[in-house]
């Protein structure tokens, strides 16, 4: 299938540091790809540079042309001062392309005499949707779309964004903190750090994939079927193992346990310490986070 | 883009109509006692090249009457600036709020974004700018009648430049906003670049678009270039010494008591006067100049704006 984003080993730096750097990632046409990671893991500049709001420092990007991208960007930026109405209108005039039915029904209810001040956190995120995907994109890129969200209210965006994107058969990248946000409607999973991508695939290869081994406490020798140890725990004389596998495991000394998705990708983030529960930032990302 | 351009800055336009209409009303009230005053005293026969006896103190009496008036004439000069007020937001106010994010992931290119917004922001000052022009060379006129209007107090208010220092000072608060990000560091910093320009252009340049005229006049000043825009007048012995007021004033008193004319004393010491000053026939000429100048900054604030806004990474 031919990539709608095509990253190859992309490079952002941010003052002196590495926002993004070494970066590949396809996204086939008509995919949904989670990008997640720890804060400032270059999620958001991974979207900024597709959108073309950034210019790479290195590597190469193929990306569509702006016109055929829907871009939320994080904190839903809309002009306070407008009502619905007139935010359609915005982009019914800055787009050569505009689908006001999608954009309309994508709203929903929302009387379009509501000033964008007025707006709850959904229906802010909902407008900015429907501005989005009334473009009839080929690219949806949503950058944190349920940080200001509750769990309802989460919800309902990711029904309602699913619906304008069958409608649409946009490729959607979404960038969330949160992997189980968007567990449930992503067909692929990137996990971002430090600016490169540490794991990428669907999310039943993923979780294939990996094993947790337990066992009596030893020297670590060569097991059968494991390819790689990601993170070893020594907990008394118990030693858990998070292993990737290429085989069947058959060591009866060991007792191997499948593991969820979270934890995985936990585990990468992480891979000295315990996937312990991630820390939650109550403030705001940066932009460039 | 014309409902965007419209619906984003239709406070600061329909502000800027505001403005001419409050400029006009005022001029249309206060230019009518200075017209009746030009008319009663029959102002336009005394003027050069005609001329009947007392007119010299007719001219005086009006210009002393109304000199206050056309004083506050003078403030007119601030309103191109105000466009600064239209320019400075236009990007930065996108960036306070983040926007830009929005604005620039539309289906249009930055620089079409940009470019059709001072089009057309453009166009609608330049109208209103053009528009406060008229008014205020209709409400110069006696002024100019008599003092002609190459000297910067109708240079300034009058003909093209008006419309010129309005898009000068549009473009040039745009840049700044994109430069500081900021709408108050923008306006401030396009603020102070407005007023050094045109002060700079205005004390440095515009004296010397053409080569001044000099002439020598023996005696004390003559009143023959009232309409010309007089940079300089001097007193110079005969080789061409300057002489200091104050050897000018001393040479007065002592004619004064010797009892001779001051002006045929200064002639017999060989004392010239020699005047350096722009012709009131040179307006339009000088008009074109100063116009160019401020539109060719403009033209550079405008691209130095575009490249900044395709290139700067938001």
């Amino acid at each position: 299938m031919t990539a709608v984003l095509h990253a190859e080993g992309l490079g952002k730096r941010h003052h002196r540091r590495w926002a993004l750097r070494d970066c590949t990632l396809r996204v086939p046409e008509q995919s949904i790809i989670g990008v997640t990671g720890p804060n400032s893991a270059g999620k958001s500049t991974l979207l900024g540079l597709a959108v073309g709001l950034l210019e790479p420092d290195e590597g190469t990007l193929s990306a569509p042309p702006i016109a055929d991208i829907g871009y939320v960007a994080q904190d839903v930026p809309l002009y306070r001062s407008f009502d619905v109405g007139e935010m359609l209108a915005f982009a019914r005039s800055t787009n050569l392309r505009w689908d006001q039915q999608l954009a309309l029904e994508l709203l929903g209810s929302r009387s379009l005499e509501t000033k964008v001040s007025a707006l709850m956190p959904g229906e802010r995120a909902r407008l900015a949707l429907a501005l989005a995907l009334g473009k009839r994109p080929a690219l949806l890129l949503l950058d944190e779309p349920l940080a200001s969200l509750d769990r309802l209210a989460g919800r309902e965006f990711l029904q309602v964004a699913m619906d304008g994107v069958a409608q649409t058969g946009a490729a959607v990248v979404i960038a969330t903190r949160v992997v189980t946000d968007i567990e449930r409607v992503c067909e692929r999973i990137a996990l971002l750090c430090d600016g490169a991508v540490k794991l990428e695939g669907s999310v039943e290869e993923l979780l294939a994939r990996h094993r947790l081994l337990t066992g009596a406490r030893r020297p670590l020798g060569r097991i059968h079927g494991v390819e790689e140890v990601v993170r070893a725990n020594h907990s008394g004389r118990q030693l858990t193992l998070l292993v990737r596998t290429n085989g069947p495991i058959v060591d009866p000394t060991w007792s191997v346990d499948e593991i969820g998705l979270e934890d995985l990708l936990l585990a990468y983030m992480a891979p000295a310490e315990l996937p312990t529960a991630q820390p939650q930032r109550p403030w705001r990302l940066r932009w460039h986070g | 883009m014309a409902w965007v351009t419209w619906r984003q800055h239709r406070a600061q336009l329909l502000t800027a109509f505001a403005v001419f209409v409050t400029v006009a009303i005022a001029a249309v009230v206060s230019s009518l006692p200075v017209r009746d005053a030009y008319h009663r005293q029959a102002l336009s026969s005394c003027l050069p090249p005609a001329a009947r006896p007392g007119c010299d103190l007719l001219v005086n009496h009006f210009r002393s009457e109304f000199a206050s008036l056309a004083q506050v004439g003078r403030w007119l000069i601030l309103l191109p600036g105000l466009a600064l007020l239209v320019g400075a937001p236009l990007l930065a106010r996108e960036f306070e709020h983040g926007t830009f994010r929005l604005a620039w992931t539309q289906g249009l290119s930055r620089r079409r974004w940009l470019l059709s917004k001072l089009a057309l922001l453009g166009a609608a000052l330049v109208l209103v700018a053009a528009l406060i022009g008229v008014v205020a060379v209709w409400w110069r006129q006696p002024f100019d009648h008599v003092e002609g209007r190459m000297s910067p107090a109708a240079f300034d208010v009058e003909g093209f430049v008006v419309p010129a220092y309005t898009v000068f000072a549009l473009s040039i608060g745009v840049l700044a906003g994109i430069v500081f990000r900021r709408t108050l560091a923008a306006i401030s910093v396009a603020a102070a670049a407005f007023v050094a320009t045109r002060l700079g252009v205005e004390k440095l340049l515009r004296p010397h678009y053409l080569a001044p005229l000099h002439r020598i006049a023996t005696g004390t000043a003559p009143s023959a270039h009232a309409r010309d825009w007089v940079l300089d007048d001097k007193l110079v012995d005969s080789v061409g010494r300057r002489i200091t007021s104050a050897r000018e004033d001393l040479a007065v008193v002592h004619a004064q008591h010797a009892g001779i004319d001051a002006q045929q004393y200064l002639a017999s010491l060989g004392w010239r006067r020699i005047l350096t000053f722009q012709p009131a026939s040179r307006f339009w000429t000088f008009q074109g100049i100063e116009t160019s100048i401020f539109l060719a900054l403009a033209l550079v604030a405008v691209v130095a704006a575009v490249v900044l806004v395709r290139r700067r990474p938001a």
